[in-house]
């Protein structure tokens, strides 16, 4: 049921695009209240489909995806007013894509939410932004090839596509599964694959980068980790070595990228991609009842704090032209309210207690502890220390430097409910680790 | 419910008493008086209920709890079952002493901070602070006392970043010069070394957890470590740079110079306890044995930091860094009584914790005061201040002589108690740390020889030594304090006498 009306609004919403933004914003948030309402009573795809299904876990994220993309079409302004309808079409897809327990459905959702994320880049207004599009488009491209390689090598060799039910057995598959990971990792934005990212994060309207660093990437790391569970269990040494690796080199190239860059929205491309290297920690930690916790929290987690972040600084370079570092002068008196948003957003990513980053990170590093891993834990740990280097760089230039001019920016109704919305979620899943951890572990 | 919420509201409600005052500054700062004498009433109160848990009656499994583990429960919150996580909250005699006083100093730094700039986002960033400072003193569960660790972090670089000293420095980096007010440098410096170094203790609690199955440190046993030793190294890490112990210690001079005297108060009279704190909590009374083990290394750090930080204030003759290596130097003789691994030992760190607290406030604030008066921070520069400010003066040379130990202040019962308690423990060539008084008595007399005494130079003969009085009444309650615990320390050994009886105590 969710899955339709939200699709049925997505379809209805352009209709009023050009007289009255207002309904249009209207109409999608009592699309994503209905849908929330209608997974809350356990009637989903599950309900007509056989291939998937709605656990308690998929319920938590998928209440987080609504409602951060209900925060992101509320503050949605002007020539981004397009994005409403791609909001609701995306979030149907995520739907699927994380209730699916079907290997194949779980290839073509996620084709489909290339496609879409193609879409929401293509909003191009200057060369930057084309630039930003294009690299996203053929890094995509290139990633959907790899993938349905691997994935053609693997059908080869199984019976059935139920993630229950797949043959693992033997070469093939595992050749196969080292391919389709290529290609996922470029998503994920893992360092070989990262180049993309940097560029079109940062080149892309901000509100397109918050959906495609934040929102995607949280719905794709999930789903993901739902797919390949059983390959992890059944191959721990391959798991170990190759997430470990790659985790350690994504955090530590993002990290050390970060502190050189000059361009506020470079800095949180390459923050995005260190996250990926800690959101990998889980993954090699297949092992301990954790995993799927540190999993689940770090998305969450993140689909509300990187979210937030790029939307606020959408409303920066909207309002006061903010490209570079410098031009965050002094805001924090300008626009008291954005910066108060925007400091606890980079605190919850930096892994500041009380906020959800912290405890996501505590979670996922806890289950990589759990499983034997401390040495990397170590590193990750240190790396999430240093990122506190730029993130406390954006705060002073926030607040410990003067204004060039004193005109003051004040913040619109739907930005500020957004924002509320995102806040709420950050400060919430910081406070209380209960709903995450006793909807994944069970003993 | 008082305990929780005295530990969220500050947090949650510290924004909105900064949007609600914004537009009348001189409000703020009476909330925060208010809510900080409020924190130190209830503070009083639980110290009460500990000393005399008779009061209890009326309840016997409390009294049977507190009877058997010395800590009064204050509830648990936020239950996670499968994760063995809650927010339990209990506090035994060292917790309530740490409590007194925090929330005395805050108190304190209210007076003392009365005519501090941007009022309204100074105290709200102050209430906040108070937040955090207590749930580290209250909770038992290891994983939420570092999430309140590390949240002490966030007011504390605003503090200093924004309302620190005007100095501007010139760094090289790559060969581009780039020009920082030190303020900021400081205030990242700060943030990042104490952050990056908690990260190992971070680790440390983590393989706890992993090794016993339980967060709550009163539920861990010793017996159960898999690996006893690195868990040690790497919690003693985490509270070595807090602390700071002589490797760790380059972010305190930055930061204590830096920050504003008030901060510095608070920087060096309850953020280092906290160190001095956890370890403890977490190496003398989770782990004895381990630590037995290692207490030959802790005696080596704790003797080449007194000495070291001793040497550098010698040497030193910036007024601030001067009295900012005298509290490292005088860290270092706490971490020499904890490492006695004794009753007498303890108490006596706990002592000088509370009297270190005491004595380099003072001397923080008139060194932050003079520098604000006269523009310069070099005692070289100054002379003379006995005859433009013979209070402020005055209280300078107490507290000093309080540094250096003598007889009749806190400083001297600190010191005699902890070289006692040492020579017990490790012999008679530990005698030496008594040599750190000496060093301290040379560069307290010649501060004061330099800067109070002698000849005005001309800078301090065009400054004007106006002191409001508030500053006055907070100076005045320091030396107070200073004088009654010198001649009267029972109250605290009281304290001491109860938190550490698992150590045979009286």
């Amino acid at each position: 049921m969710s899955f339709i009306i939200l699709i049925a609004a997505g379809l209805i919403v352009p209709i009023f695009y050009r007289n009255n933004i207002f309904i249009a914003k209207m109409i999608a948030l009592i699309a994503f209240i209905v849908a929330a309402y209608f997974i809350y009573q356990g009637e989903s795809l599950n309900s007509v489909f056989p291939y998937f299904v709605l656990d308690k876990a998929t319920m938590l994220i998928e209440f987080a995806l609504l409602a951060t993309l209900a925060a992101v079409s509320l503050s949605l302004t002007g020539f981004e007013r397009p994005l409403i309808a791609q909001m609701l079409f995306l979030a149907g897809v995520s739907l699927g894509l994380l209730e699916t327990n079907n290997f194949f459905l779980f290839i073509v959702l996620f084709e489909v939410v290339a496609i879409i994320s193609y879409i929401l880049v293509a909003n191009i207004r200057n060369f930057f932004n084309a630039e930003g599009a294009i690299k996203a488009f053929i890094a995509g491209a290139v990633a959907s090839g790899i993938i349905l390689l691997g994935f053609a090598l693997f059908s080869f060799t199984t019976d059935s596509f139920n993630y229950a039910h797949m043959n693992i057995n033997g070469k093939f598959p595992l050749i196969a599964v080292a391919i389709m990971l290529a290609g996922i990792f470029y998503k994920l934005t893992v360092v070989p694959m990262h180049g993309w990212a940097a560029d079109a994060y940062s080149q892309v309207n901000h509100a397109a980068a918050a959906i495609l660093s934040g929102v995607i990437k949280s719905v794709v790391l999930v789903a993901t980790f739902k797919a390949f569970y059983k390959f992890m269990i059944a191959y721990p040494v391959a798991t170990v070595l190759i997430f470990s690796f790659f985790a350690v080199i994504t955090m530590t190239l993002a990290n050390f990228m970060a502190l050189f860059q000059k361009r506020v929205s470079k800095i949180l491309a390459y923050s995005s991609i260190a996250h990926s290297g800690y959101a990998l920690i889980p993954f090699a930690a297949a092992a301990s009842v954790y995993s799927y916790a540190g999993i689940l929290y770090y998305a969450i987690a993140y689909i509300f704090m990187q979210t937030s972040v790029f939307l606020i600084l959408n409303d920066f370079r909207r309002e006061a032209g903010v490209k570079y570092l410098q031009d965050l002068k002094g805001l924090g008196k300008r626009a008291p309210l954005h910066s108060l948003f925007f400091t606890i957003q980079i605190f919850s990513l930096a892994g500041i207690p009380l906020l959800a980053g912290f405890l996501a990170k505590a979670v996922a590093f806890y289950a990589g502890v759990d499983a034997g891993l401390w040495p990397i834990v170590l590193i990750a740990a240190l790396n999430s220390a240093l990122a506190v280097a730029y993130y406390a760089w954006i705060i002073k230039h926030l607040y410990f430097d003067e204004a060039k001019c004193n005109s003051t920016i004040k913040m619109s109704a739907g930005s500020l409910i957004g924002q509320l919305i995102l806040l709420a979620g950050t400060i919430y899943f910081g406070i209380v680790a209960a709903d995450v951890i006793n909807s994944t572990v069970t003993f | 419910m008082v305990a929780v919420d005295i530990i969220f509201a500050p947090i949650f409600l510290s924004a909105l008493v900064y949007f609600l005052t914004r537009g009348a500054q001189h409000i703020t700062k009476y909330i925060a008086l208010a809510w900080f004498v409020v924190l130190f009433i209830i503070s009083l109160n639980w110290l009460n209920q500990i000393m005399h848990p008779e009061s209890f009656a009326f309840a016997p499994d409390i009294l049977q709890y507190i009877k058997s583990t010395g800590f009064l429960p204050l509830g648990e919150y936020l239950r996670v079952p499968a994760f063995g996580f809650s927010l339990t909250l209990q506090i035994d005699a060292l917790s309530v002493a740490m409590l007194l006083l925090t929330s005395a100093l805050l108190i304190l730094v209210v007076f003392t901070s009365w005519e501090e700039k941007d009022q309204a986002a100074y105290f709200s960033l102050l209430i906040l602070f108070s937040g955090p400072i207590f749930g580290v003193f209250m909770t038992t569960n290891v994983l939420w006392f570092f999430m309140f660790w590390e949240l002490t972090l966030v007011p504390m670089l605003f503090l200093i970043g924004y309302w620190g000293t005007d100095d501007i420095e010139i760094k090289k980096v790559f060969n581009i010069e780039i020009k920082l007010p030190s303020k900021i440098y400081a205030a990242i410096k700060f943030f990042l070394y104490t952050h990056v170094f908690a990260m190992f203790m971070f680790i440390g609690f983590f393989l706890l957890f992993k090794q016993t199955g339980y967060w709550d440190f009163t539920l861990i046993k010793e017996a159960s470590l898999a690996t006893p030793a690195l868990i040690w190294w790497l919690m003693f890490f985490g509270f070595a740079a807090k602390l700071p112990v002589f490797p760790f210690h380059t972010w305190l001079p930055d930061a204590h110079v830096q920050a504003p005297s008030s901060i510095s108060v608070l920087l060096a009279g309850v953020l280092l306890k906290m160190g001095a704190y956890g370890l403890i909590r977490f190496t003398v009374e989770l782990m004895p044995e381990t630590t037995q083990h290692f207490a030959m290394w802790m005696v080596i750090f704790g003797l080449a930091t007194t000495f070291f930080a001793g040497f550098l204030a010698i040497y030193e003759k910036h007024i601030k860094k001067m009295v900012a290596y005298s509290s490292i130097s005088h860290m270092g003789l706490v971490v020499v009584a904890i490492a006695t691994m004794s009753y007498d030992g303890l108490s006596a760190a706990l002592y000088e914790m509370i009297g270190h607290a005491l004595v380099i406030s003072p001397l923080f604030l008139i060194a932050g005061w003079l520098h604000h008066k006269t523009h310069t921070w070099y005692m070289d520069e100054m002379g003379g201040i006995m005859k433009y400010a013979p209070y402020a003066s005055t209280i300078f040379i107490i507290a000093g002589m309080a540094a250096l130990g003598l007889p009749g202040t806190m400083g001297f019962i600190g010191e005699l108690t902890i070289i006692i308690s040492a020579v017990k423990s490790f012999g008679w060539w530990i005698a030496i740390i008594a040599l750190a008084g000496m060093i301290s008595a040379g560069y307290i007399i010649w501060a004061v020889r330099r800067a109070i005494h002698g000849e005005p130079s001309a800078i301090v003969q065009k400054a004007s030594f106006h002191m409001s009085f508030p500053e006055k009444f907070g100076l005045a309650v320091f030396t107070f304090l200073i004088v009654y615990f010198g001649v009267n320390p029972q109250p605290i050994f009281d304290i001491a006498n109860k938190a550490f009886s698992f150590f045979g105590g009286m």
